[in-house]
């Protein structure tokens, strides 16, 4: 395999990724039942997982994986949790966003961040499940089945209002 | 030569699917980046066989499926997964998919997916 043609062809679309997420989370902070929003985080950590899995960096597989799965949930539930599910997935943007710049910068696997994959994990989630919408609401949204499981107690990240995910960000 | 379509809004994923399967003989002759476009190619184009992503934008990976078989029965679908994906994978199979394979790729269990693919009968 030609890992330096597929670890640029990573760079370039999970940057592409991460600035379509951090519109998105924008969104979703003033929108909180925007499916198309959710849907769409949901897509791009599914895409930057797969990327990042065979490629083997561990570290921002298992941080897109654990921000898929906290968008499933929210998926089911057909909104995201504002006051305290924001704030975890714009530190799991910020996490994988500093990740991709060591594979830019290093071409190698960045270190885990187990801080935030606990902070991802359904596991650590204390607050309330945002209610789930009626049927004509959910429309389009699929695996209604299982309960949304988040909430974790995080400081609220501020970020600010831009168009674009810029290169770092200043961790929470 | 088998003649494949690849669906994946990933251009990485289409990159190395057909960086595996084209020196084992088959022949690329499409991509697709959404579940919307997938089926536009496959009326085009008339593949031998469709490699597809179970998670894209537009139309999901099981939509499409089933928008395929409905226009071929015949259609030979692979579904390309990830772990933690096992129900919507048999929510693929049962919409008529002929088999699928899990993410990070193994280059050997691609090419053997396909084959099987291939074998079963329409």
């Amino acid at each position: 395999m030609d890992l330096a043609k597929y670890r640029n062809l990573f760079l370039e679309e999970a940057t592409e990724h991460l600035a379509e997420m951090s519109r998105a989370l924008l969104t979703l902070e003033k929108h909180p039942d925007n499916g198309e929003a959710i849907d769409l985080v949901f897509r791009m950590a599914h895409s930057i997982k797969g990327m990042a899995g065979s490629l083997g960096y561990g570290s921002i597989t298992e941080i897109s994986h654990k921000l898929e799965d906290r968008m499933d949930a929210y998926r089911a539930a057909g909104r995201i949790d504002v006051v305290e599910g924001i704030g975890i997935l714009f530190r799991g943007l910020d996490g994988l966003e500093r990740m991709v710049e060591v594979v830019r910068e290093t071409a190698e696997s960045p270190p885990p961040d187990s801080e935030l994959a606990n902070a991802l994990s359904p596991e650590s989630a204390s607050a309330q499940a945002p209610v789930a919408l009626e049927e004509p609401q959910k429309k389009g949204l699929r695996r209604a089945e299982t309960p949304p499981r988040h909430g974790v107690s995080v400081r609220r990240h501020h970020r600010p209002r831009c168009a674009s995910a810029p290169r770092a960000w200043t961790a929470s | 030569m088998t003649r494949v379509l690849i669906a994946d809004d990933a251009s990485f994923m289409r990159q190395m699917i057909r960086d595996i399967i084209e020196p084992e003989g088959f022949e690329v002759v499409g991509e697709a980046s959404d579940g919307v476009e997938v089926i536009e190619k496959f009326k085009e184009l008339h593949p031998d066989m469709v490699m597809m992503d179970i998670v894209m934008p537009k139309r999901s990976g099981i939509d499409s499926v089933k928008g395929i078989i409905a226009m071929d029965p015949t259609a030979r679908v692979v579904m390309c997964s990830a772990l933690g994906q096992e129900s919507l994978v048999m929510e693929a199979i049962e919409a008529g998919a002929k088999d699928f394979i899990v993410k990070p790729f193994k280059p050997e269990a691609v090419v053997s997916a396909l084959k099987k693919a291939l074998e079963k009968e329409s």
